[in-house]
């Protein structure tokens, strides 16, 4: 294929990852190809002037504005204009009275031409029947959608008379716990619309407006369903107008909108942008500066929000500029040191819990969020906790503890627990054993008089009965076996045990708390497992750069593992090695890599750091039988390593079942 | 005009050398016709390129006796014209700048509507040059796109292709200059 033949298939594809692969599979080895590719890609979506436009002028042919601008007392179909009360990028907003069918006052969200108008309302259409679900005191409604005759498109929505949440509470000088009780609000409308499915997609303080009802601040959302009809298929070229258009300030946006790959958004999106509103809300300022993250462009843009971690709210208080710092201590009653100390700890945790790059780590829900700010308003300790690697993969290493480390008292503990469920699991036999029994008995009286139907009938159900109860006695040891089993890090075991006790149809669902929380224990924090191997790795180890992972198993193999791309790259040693662990270690300084597959010791070198993907040169190979030679190592039984990464990156191999490498961030 | 549209006849017909004698005809066309239209405009007025051709096409065709088969011919005959023309302008401009003086050309850069810097244009002019070598539709595009203005959808009407086609090799056409562009500035091979 040719460059360009490559370059057009590339573009049809939305995803960078997919991108990544297609290039990656179809320049094969052929380093040149792919990296004149790669600049024509990046050529391609660097949004710089060069060509953007013709080099000549030409008079417009097709009127793009509309001749006829909308103004006071004209009507929109049954709408009829009364007052512009707001002009943005995305267009402007009318007040406008509607006669029929309902006489009432509504505002008019009448977007800019040059969008494709009609995409809009029919996207617009497609979501109307959720928007209609809602109903919530502190959602705006949204009534229509339509066309004007010039083509612009526009909405018709509850007519709103407040000002927006950040310039209200200033106004107010509203103290810290105010301004969290109205936060909470907000996540409470939030979560009505999230659980009819709609997610908002440009949360920001301009969408929330706060109005007075009787002297008490009412917060009310509006603008649902908007952001989505008026998000165009994003491989359009115009990316970078639309972007601001109609994401507006990206200071709100989530990194997986930012990214715009095509990639679902789900309600988490949404949580992001409460935290940089509850940042706002707190600081004064939004976690980026949205000037500077515009200025350079769509691409830094989308670096920022992918890549650089906010300051916590209180550090960026105490980074600010004198003036600000004094405002800001002034809008919240308030002075800046106490300021500071209110934010230090809980809600610097909540803050950066919703700012989260990996959404999977944010809250799951507004609730939750709206819980834990409860939680810090009367004192109660926060599920936020530091998002540290560190901290996530103790949380994970306790869970998972190892036998060896552990005190003889847990041993102790551990061996009358094993003797408490073998009895509880021989009772549970037995009396499936007395089960069948009864069934037995209860056929051969059937057989012998027919006249005793009724009582063979009781025998029946007490038969069942005891068949429910041997079920229960199994569930309550094999659960107690679950719990054993997690002690002694057998996690593959522990799920097992528990998806035994997941009722079939007809059964009754024997499970309770106990087996809810042994299948919470289950679930690691891991953010990607990476590989199921049948059997246990005994040694990892990252490249300098991080941008590469060796695992050596037990069984002798060595894989490589792309760490950004969570993929497999390749197995070092490809031949059948003896059942001798294989042990990695990449050098500190170089790219190199040694690994050993007794009885071998290999040598590998990354020849070029530029090449994807990535070859692995054998730099030597010599038979050297002692391995205790090579980096420390320690008893493969108990293979438990981790290796870390400056970084964000921790990786554990954890014994179980299965060989199993978790992977953190 | 008849000697063009004979020409565009003998392309259609498959004279290979029709081809060659096209550009210089069409030049001299185009350059004509703007300087006809300047003496009819008011002074200060200027000239819009995708506004010649388009005029130049439609003397050929108006009669309608020319169907659609020599349209295509005709715009990438016009936009190599057109782009020789305002490459000749920004060649002088740079030789203005240079100290050299310049006297009584009839058209001259403050009458054609250029937007981009001279400096830029040639840039584009150079690397244009190897794009077509390798690419000649790409570049065949950029001809219309850049120094014509012309918009996609005309484009795509002229040279009888579908809009999306002309897109994806306008982007291409335009990462492909870039990338040859920034090349040569950085002093890379």
């Amino acid at each position: 294929m040719t460059e360009r033949e490559i370059f057009f298939e590339a573009l049809d594809i939305s995803t960078s990852e997919v991108r990544e692969a297609y290039l990656r599979n179809t320049c094969g080895q052929n380093v040149t190809l792919r990296r004149k590719v790669d600049e024509l890609l990046k050529e391609h979506f660097s949004n710089d002037s060069l060509l953007a436009a013709p080099a000549v002028e030409r008079e417009p042919t097709i009127v793009l504005e509309s001749p006829a601008e909308e103004g006071p007392a004209q009507m929109l179909g049954r709408y009829k204009l009364l007052e512009k009360i707001g002009e943005g990028g995305f267009g402007e907003v009318w007040m406008a009275d509607q006669r029929e069918p309902v006489k009432r006052r509504v505002a008019l969200k009448i977007i800019k031409l040059g969008m494709d108008s009609r995409q809009m309302v029919a996207r617009f259409e497609a979501e109307r029947q959720a928007l209609a679900m809602m109903e919530h005191p502190n959602i705006a409604k949204i009534f229509d959608a339509a066309v004007t005759e010039a083509g612009r498109p526009y909405f018709v929505m509850e007519l709103v008379r407040g000002i927006k949440i950040t310039a209200f509470c200033d106004q107010n000088q509203l103290p810290t716990p105010d301004r969290l009780r109205l936060f909470i609000l907000v996540c409470n409308a939030i979560q009505h619309a999230h659980q009819k499915g709609i997610i908002h997609r440009d949360i920001k303080p301009s969408n929330i407006l706060v109005t007075l009802h009787d002297g008490v601040p009412v917060p009310k959302v509006i603008d649902f369903g908007i952001a989505k009809a008026t998000q165009q298929e994003l491989t359009d070229k115009t990316v970078f107008t639309q972007f601001q258009q109609f994401i507006g300030t990206p200071a709100y946006i989530s990194p997986e909108q930012a990214e715009m790959s095509g990639l679902d958004i789900d309600t988490r999106a949404d949580i992001y942008s409460l935290g940089a509103l509850l940042y706002e809300l707190l600081v004064g300022q939004t976690p980026f500066d949205a000037k500077e993250m515009m200025k350079g462009g769509i691409d830094s843009l989308r670096q920022i929000i992918r890549e650089k971690e906010p300051l916590r709210p209180s550090t960026k208080l105490n980074t600010l500029p004198g003036g600000a710092r004094v405002t800001a201590g002034i809008d919240r009653q308030t002075d800046v040191s106490k300021l500071v100390h209110q934010l230090q700890g809980d809600l610097d945790w909540i803050v950066m819990k919703c700012l989260e790059k990996d959404r999977t780590r944010r809250y799951d829900t507004a609730n939750g969020l709206a819980a834990d700010i409860q939680r810090h308003l009367v004192n109660e300790p926060v599920i936020a906790r530091p998002p540290s690697a560190a901290y996530k993969f103790q949380k994970a290493w306790q869970r998972n503890r190892l036998v060896f480390s552990a005190g003889a008292v847990v041993v102790l503990a551990l061996i009358a627990g094993m003797g408490v469920s073998t009895w509880q699991a021989i009772r549970a036999t037995e009396a499936s054993a007395s089960a069948r029994k009864a069934n037995a008995a209860e056929k051969e009286q059937r057989l012998a008089a027919q006249a005793e139907q009724q009582r063979a009938d009781a025998q029946a159900k007490k038969a069942s009965e005891s068949q429910e109860q041997s079920r229960r006695l199994l569930y309550a040891a094999e659960m107690n076996l679950a719990q054993q089993s997690l002690k002694l890090n057998n996690l593959g075991r522990a799920r097992r045990l528990l998806d035994q006790h997941k009722p079939q149809p007809g059964e009754e669902d024997l499970r309770g708390w106990e087996w809810r929380y042994l299948w919470q224990l289950t679930r690691s924090s891991a953010l990607v497992t990476l590989t199921n191997r049948p059997t246990w790795g005994t040694s990892v180890s990252f490249s300098p750069d991080g941008a590469h992972l060796a695992v050596g198993w037990l069984d002798g193999r060595v894989d490589l593992w792309d760490v950004p791309g969570r993929r497999w790259v390749r197995a070092l040693t490809d031949r059948e090695y003896d059942k001798h662990h294989g042990r990695v270690a990449f050098s500190s300084i170089r790219n190199l890599l040694a690994a050993t597959s007794e009885p071998k010791v290999l040598l590998l070198t990354r020849n070029s750091i530029m090449c994807h993907p990535p070859s692995f040169d054998h730099v030597a190979e010599s038979a050297q039988t002692n391995s205790q030679t090579f980096g420390p190592g320690i008893p493969v039984a108990f293979a438990a390593q981790i290796a870390a990464k400056a970084g964000r990156h921790l990786i554990g191999l954890l014994k179980g079942q299965l060989g199993m490498v978790f992977f953190f961030f | 005009m008849s000697e063009l549209t004979q020409l565009l006849h003998a392309i259609e017909a498959g004279d290979p050398k029709a081809s060659d004698q096209l550009l210089p005809l069409v030049y001299e066309e185009l350059r004509k016709l703007a300087v006809t239209r300047m003496a009819n405009e008011k002074p200060g007025q200027t000239l819009q390129p995708t506004a010649l051709v388009h005029e130049a096409w439609l003397k050929i065709a108006g009669d309608g006796q020319e169907q659609f088969a020599n349209r295509a011919h005709f715009f990438k005959a016009a936009s190599g014209a057109m782009r020789q023309i305002l490459i000749d302008i920004a060649r002088r401009k740079q030789r203005l700048k240079h100290g050299a003086n310049l006297i009584g050309d009839e058209l001259h850069e403050s009458r054609i509507a250029m937007s981009a810097p001279s400096e830029e244009l040639l840039a584009v002019n150079d690397a244009l040059v190897l794009l077509k070598l390798e690419e000649p539709l790409a570049a065949e595009i950029v001809q219309m796109r850049y120094f014509v203005g012309m918009t996609i959808q005309e484009i795509a009407a002229a040279l009888d292709l579908a809009p999306r086609t002309v897109d994806r090799h306008w982007a291409f056409a335009r990462a492909w200059l870039k990338r040859t562009i920034r090349t040569s500035l950085s002093g890379m091979p």
